[in-house]
């Protein structure tokens, strides 16, 4: 007989206890870490401690220890100042044990297998990325990144539409040199943000569309149709018109893109597309085929995409360090070969460049494109 | 691989297998077998217990983080500790009764009886039972995928542990009362303050007691865990061969305090073969 009903409740409250901890610690996945793709295996021997890999997601981490050893051995996860994060001991040898542990926060962890349970074991090197708390700073990081940018749109179209209504005013006056000498300068500032400009798909043609890409029955107009009176054929009587529309086309641009929200993808893929007009267009001397310009515009392109990646160096830094130190090479390698061509407050004109020039610049940007076209897909992780 | 699997199993199952045969010996010498039926629901209830945590925490996406596992084994320990404290003295007192054969007075002596034997027997198993069954899991599934040898080694263990436990108790119930006494608690004070100073390792290593890395000794070279002497130093008394200051001065104080007051002289303690005559 019990002497008090106290004996079986304190065993229940003993069950209770463990299956309630249990269901705290429960979690949501059979297959170990999320998204991590199944466990990380280990496998352990007398003198080895083979860690399947050394990074995972912050999360429920899941490492399958195999003792190939002679040895019983222990497997830890210690976290920065040997703490313990998981352990699991008596891995005899032969035998598959389990350790699953939870580690919410990104950083530097180590693994260690333990072979005969003594001393502190055969470490490695594990890092922890990501994490719910990361998270958030990810995104926190992604909007300082497109705000950061928008400040740099917003700077660069300012000065466009101030620029632009000088240049309209000298047009409009009749002055052809000083007009010619405004001319690649106020560009300049559209050819920075074209990607951004380039997501209007009615603007960005009445504003820069080319003599060569005009389709039938479209109006020639923008700052190409100017180029060609000023460079070719001369002011004509409609000259003051189309000068007017590119003001009122660069307004419009100016109002709209404040609207604009810009996501870090949008950088990344701008920073690309700018050194991809720099390819196809300036370095063919196809973009400025009156004035030859191209070198200003080539020099904008280049400033417009080392604006979008300065703006998403954070995020770069952090998680590819290698990425940004090449786009830092490739970038001053670029600007090295434009300012070989500087020529008093601007640069040589397109026809007095050699081919030997042109060709390095044509290499000089693929080996710049190369590492951008990396940067989306960092970004995006 | 069979034998250091087989050390496993003898370890773990070695100190509940011990105190469990104590608890036994010491019912059958004193003529109080009625209450073996409450120990073997305490080691019934645990052992399934722990099976069945195991089993979930093996087959299911549940588990126990680290931190709940230590703080679970380490609180267990210390319970346990104050249950076979309370043995020591309980048998201690029980000695003197049955020395002066004052049966009725024994009765009272004892009425703590049940309730701590069932929990001191469920304590016992259920310490290293958590542990010992996600060990056995893991065994089994290896045996079903690889390699058998891991599970003969780790039941050879356990069947070992049962034996000793069981020659112990063999040689204890021979011993006349007032050895039989002296020695298991001896044997006991020891035990306890080994699973003490063990319990409070566990807690330093799920960090709630600081100290983890400050050891009094490492014994790693000379006495180490994966030796046969070893294994059964630390099934019986919880020894470990890197041993923490906390762990280190906790065993002492124990030892130091309980050691002498079970060993202290009880007044009229008279040989068990000389028994006095019966009073009503």
């Amino acid at each position: 007989m019990f002497q008090s009903p106290k004996t079986p409740l304190a065993v229940l409250a003993g069950v209770g206890v463990l299956v309630a901890l249990s269901a705290c610690d429960s979690t949501g996945s059979a297959s170990g870490p999320a998204g991590a793709g199944g466990p990380i295996k280990v496998e352990a021997s007398d003198t080895s401690c083979a860690v399947a890999a050394n990074t995972a997601n912050a999360g429920n981490l899941t490492f399958e220890i195999t003792n190939k050893g002679s040895k019983v051995t222990e497997f830890y996860l210690y976290a920065e100042g040997d703490r313990i994060m998981g352990e699991v001991e008596n891995i005899a040898p032969g035998l598959n044990r389990r350790l699953i542990v939870e580690v919410p926060d990104a950083g530097k962890y180590q693994t260690a297998c333990k072979p005969g349970m003594v001393g502190n074991g055969i470490r490695g090197d594990f890092t922890v990325t990501g994490g719910a708390a990361k998270q958030n700073d990810v995104n926190a990081q992604k909007s300082e990144a497109t705000k950061s940018y928008a400040t740099y749109v917003a700077n660069n179209t300012s000065a466009l539409e101030t620029e632009t209504a000088k240049f309209v005013d000298t047009v409009k006056a009749g002055k052809v040199d000083e007009a010619k000498a405004q001319y690649a300068t106020t560009r300049a500032y559209y050819e920075r943000i074209e990607p951004v400009a380039e997501k209007f798909g009615d603007l960005d043609p009445l504003i820069d569309v080319r003599e060569a890409d005009l389709t039938p029955g479209q109006q020639f107009t923008g700052f190409h149709r100017l180029e060609k009176d000023l460079w070719v054929t001369g002011l004509k009587p409609d000259s003051g018109q189309v000068a007017d529309k590119l003001l009122t086309d660069v307004k419009d641009l100016v109002t709209k893109t404040k609207t604009l929200q810009l996501t870090a993808l949008d950088l990344a893929n701008g920073a690309k597309g700018l050194l991809d007009e720099v390819a196809t267009g300036k370095i063919t001397g196809e973009e400025e085929t009156f004035s030859h310009t191209d070198l200003w515009d080539f020099q904008a392109n280049v400033d417009g995409s080392k604006g979008a990646i300065a703006a998403l160096r954070p995020i770069l830094q952090e998680r590819d360090p290698a990425l940004v130190s090449t786009l830092d090479k490739q970038f001053a390698n670029v600007q090295a070969l434009l300012d070989k061509t500087r020529s008093g407050d601007g640069f040589k004109y397109y026809n007095q460049l050699s081919p030997d020039e042109i060709k390095a610049f044509a290499s000089a940007v693929d080996a710049l494109s190369e590492p951008l076209s990396k940067v989306a897909e960092v970004v995006s992780k | 691989m069979v034998f250091s699997s087989a050390l496993i199993g003898l370890r773990e199952g070695l100190e509940a297998a011990l105190v469990v045969s104590i608890l036994v010996a010491f019912l059958v010498k004193t003529d109080r077998r009625h209450a073996l039926r409450y120990v073997w629901p305490g080691v019934a209830a645990a052992v399934l217990l722990s099976i069945a945590v195991g089993a979930i925490l093996t087959y299911s996406t549940a588990q126990l983080s680290f931190e709940h596992q230590e703080l679970l084994g380490g609180s267990l320990s210390i319970v346990a500790v104050g249950f076979v404290t309370a043995m020591i003295f309980w048998m201690r007192k029980a000695s003197r009764h049955i020395a002066a054969e004052l049966r009725g007075k024994m009765e009272n002596a004892l009425n703590v009886g049940p309730a701590a034997v069932l929990l001191l027997s469920f304590l016992a198993v259920g310490r290293e039972g958590l542990e010992t069954a996600v060990f056995f899991y893991s065994a089994v599934q290896t045996a079903q995928s690889d390699t058998i040898q891991p599970l003969i080694g780790f039941v050879i263990g356990i069947v070992l542990a049962v034996a000793l436990a069981y020659l112990l108790y063999r040689g204890a119930v021979r011993f006349n009362l007032a050895k039989f006494f002296t020695v298991t608690g001896v044997l006991l004070v020891f035990v306890a303050a080994g699973v003490l100073g063990y319990g409070l390792h566990d807690l330093q290593e799920a960090g709630f007691l600081p100290g983890l890395t400050t050891l009094a000794f490492d014994a790693s070279n000379v006495l180490p865990e994966t030796s046969w002497y070893g294994a059964l130093l630390k099934g019986v008394l919880n020894y470990s061969q890197q041993t923490t200051v906390v762990q280190a001065v906790a065993w002492v104080a124990y030892v130091v305090i309980v050691l002498p007051l079970f060993l202290k002289p009880t007044k009229k303690t008279v040989p068990a073969p000389a028994a006095a005559a019966v009073k009503e």
